[in-house]
């Protein structure tokens, strides 16, 4: 719309200021390609955003026009010229810092400071602040501005001045040129995008989840078989060897001794076996990481938005964004648990072998 | 060895032992009363069934008595419960089985100091004594071997050697050639009469092989769970050094009579 509309808003009466915006995408774009399950889909996008705001001291001061964490270089002030604010990430997309030229649109600018985009709009992440008629000028929108931030005397009067301004341009706004909100109506909106992205999340987490679940469960199987099979080999063991525990007792090997004999082998059996299986898991995990994870990766299917949020997934054997991994945390804690099923699964034949009778030692076989 | 010397190694007194068989009892052991000297060489005889090895697990301490007392080198073993009855196991028993029992995997000095394991004995004069044992029983040179490289004589001889590891008071051997052919099982017994003679070991040994019982000093023949009848063997005579068929003078080691001839 044409900046004219300023002066007439101006005029309603309980507004105290009218502070004008021109907000364009840049006309440099960039490539993107989005994942989903049907294939891989390339979209060229904006590079960034270009913000023109009227460097009025006062708004500056007033109202919260500009970014306000300036992470190097300083915020714009009244009266910049030729100067851009730039968003930290669009400034490491070029590798450029305060003081740099950089090209808007065709138009050469002086880097005077950076913001840091976080806590932004995710639109805006992406963005240059500059005096609102250089963004005139290189969005070839000289005249123009792309919003108006109204500022109401007192709050009893906003929906007054709302009906009014809606009255004023019910052509333009049914024909969908402007649109009108209070901060009423932003706070609704924002709110439920703020649903939205939690329930995105939520669907990520449950996603995570349920691998975690189902990965525990899977622990816990291997667990609980790991410890039988111990059983049965070494209960084996014993039965085979009733003979030779006979012999052991019959020539002065204490119950205790014969037990705790038994139980040692069976920590040494399952340690053994925890080594090899180590070995076997730090080979494979890699290969398998590379097969399976892909499948459960919760984030292959789900917007782009989130994988740039830096969010991973974690399962019990680590980072499956990456790949799984055997650290040596992994192989303890693995070695741990071998020790610890080995001593749990011959706990019982190491018993039965201490009660063998010392007489079995005359078994003829 | 001087035969006034009668101070008892082991005695029963109504040593009896019942089976519970289902609802039926055996009586494997009946009011037995039994005594062997220290230095003496006994055989026990009998015909399968007679107790022979009921008998046997009693006086070792393998099993207990269902009544009666059991004395072993002044202790009464009968009364012990299973947590001492092993240290009397492993210091006043040597056992020597038909099968020899030797443990597979470990070598012939491995499976003598085993006795020795629980002892406080150190690890070198373990071994050391293990060497010595086995030099005694003649297989010096063979000590690394495993069971399965050595001959079922070699492996009783091995099995002899571990029975002696402790300095038992007693070694009992349960019938000890009964895996053995002629040669090996002659081989052992002089073995077992040597180490009689030379050292004053104690042994009681369980046989039907009457041919060996005769190589004793003294035989009891076992019959329906007590003895039932005693009789002198030929070691008597061979303990006095001389030739039991002809009476002339021998030396221990002498595998035939030098003026009969015959074998020892």
């Amino acid at each position: 719309m044409n900046e004219s509309v300023v002066g007439s808003i101006s005029s309603i009466a309980g507004i105290k200021d009218v502070v004008p915006f021109l907000v364009k995408s840049s006309s440099e774009t960039t490539q993107q390609t989005i994942t989903t399950p049907m294939g891989d889909f390339t979209m060229s996008r904006p590079l960034y955003t270009i913000t023109g705001v009227c460097l009025n001291s006062s708004f500056i001061d007033e109202y919260s026009v500009l970014p306000t964490n300036i992470t190097a270089g300083r915020n714009l002030r009244e009266g910049d010229s030729g100067v851009v604010l730039m968003s930290l990430n669009l400034s490491k997309y070029y590798g450029v810092g305060v003081g740099s030229e950089v090209t808007v649109n065709g138009t050469s600018f002086t880097v005077i400071g950076i913001y840091d985009q976080a806590g932004q709009n995710s639109m805006e992440t992406r963005g240059v602040y500059m005096n609102l008629t250089d963004a005139q000028t290189v969005t070839n929108e000289i005249g123009n501005v792309s919003r108006l931030d109204l500022y109401a005397e007192d709050v009893s009067v906003v929906d007054t001045i709302y009906t009014q301004i809606q009255s004023m341009y019910s052509t333009e706004i049914n024909s969908r040129e402007i649109s009108v909100s209070t901060y009423a109506d932003r706070l609704a909106n924002l709110q439920s995008q703020q649903t939205r992205y939690t329930e995105l999340l939520n669907n990520a987490e449950s996603t995570v989840a349920q691998t975690q679940s189902v990965a525990t469960q899977e622990i816990i199987v291997a667990l609980a078989a790991t410890s039988l099979i111990v059983l049965f080999v070494m209960l084996y063991t014993v039965r085979e060897r009733t003979k030779e525990i006979g012999t052991l007792k019959a020539i002065g090997f204490s119950s205790w001794s014969v037990m705790s004999q038994f139980m040692l082998e069976g920590v040494i059996l399952s340690l053994a076996a925890g080594v090899v299986g180590i070995g076997i898991g730090a080979v494979g995990a890699p290969i398998l990481s590379g097969v399976l994870l892909p499948a459960v990766n919760p984030f292959g299917s789900q917007g782009t938005g989130f994988q740039t949020g830096g969010f991973r997934a974690t399962t019990f054997f680590g980072s499956s964004t990456a790949s799984a991994v055997v650290t040596p945390t992994i192989m303890l804690l693995a070695l741990g648990a071998a020790v610890l099923l080995g001593a749990v699964g011959s706990l019982y034949p190491a018993w039965r072998a201490s009660r063998t009778r010392p007489a079995e030692a005359m078994r003829y076989e | 060895m001087s035969e006034a010397v009668s101070e008892a190694v082991l005695k029963t007194e109504k040593v009896s032992k019942v089976y519970t068989m289902g609802k039926r009892e055996v009586r494997a052991l009946s009011d037995l009363d039994l005594q062997v000297n220290k230095g003496e060489f006994v055989a026990i005889m009998g015909p399968s069934g007679s107790g022979k090895t009921t008998l046997l697990n009693v006086l070792g301490c393998l099993d207990k008595p269902t009544s009666g007392k059991v004395v072993l080198d002044g202790v009464d073993v009968s009364k012990l419960p299973e947590g001492e009855l092993y240290k009397i196991r492993r210091n006043k028993i040597g056992f020597i089985f038909q099968t020899f029992n030797l443990l597979p995997y470990l070598s012939a000095c491995e499976n003598v100091e085993l006795p020795m394991e629980s002892t406080k004995r150190p690890k070198s004069e373990r071994r050391q004594r293990a060497r010595e044992l086995l030099k005694l029983v003649g297989l010096s040179g063979r000590e690394d071997h495993r069971p399965h490289r050595l001959s079922a004589g070699e492996q009783q001889r091995v099995a002899i050697a571990r029975a002696m590891a402790n300095d038992p008071a007693i070694i009992l051997a349960d019938e000890p050639t009964g895996n053995l052919d002629t040669e090996n099982k002659y081989e052992v017994v002089r073995l077992l009469a040597n180490l009689n003679i030379n050292r004053g070991t104690t042994i009681v040994i369980v046989s039907h092989d009457s041919h060996v019982a005769s190589h004793t000093e003294r035989m009891l023949l076992l019959k329906d769970g007590r003895i039932a009848k005693e009789k002198q063997g030929l070691h008597l005579m061979k303990k006095k050094l001389m030739c039991p068929y002809c009476g002339s003078k021998i030396q221990p080691n002498d595998q035939r009579c030098p003026s009969c001839e015959k074998r020892l």
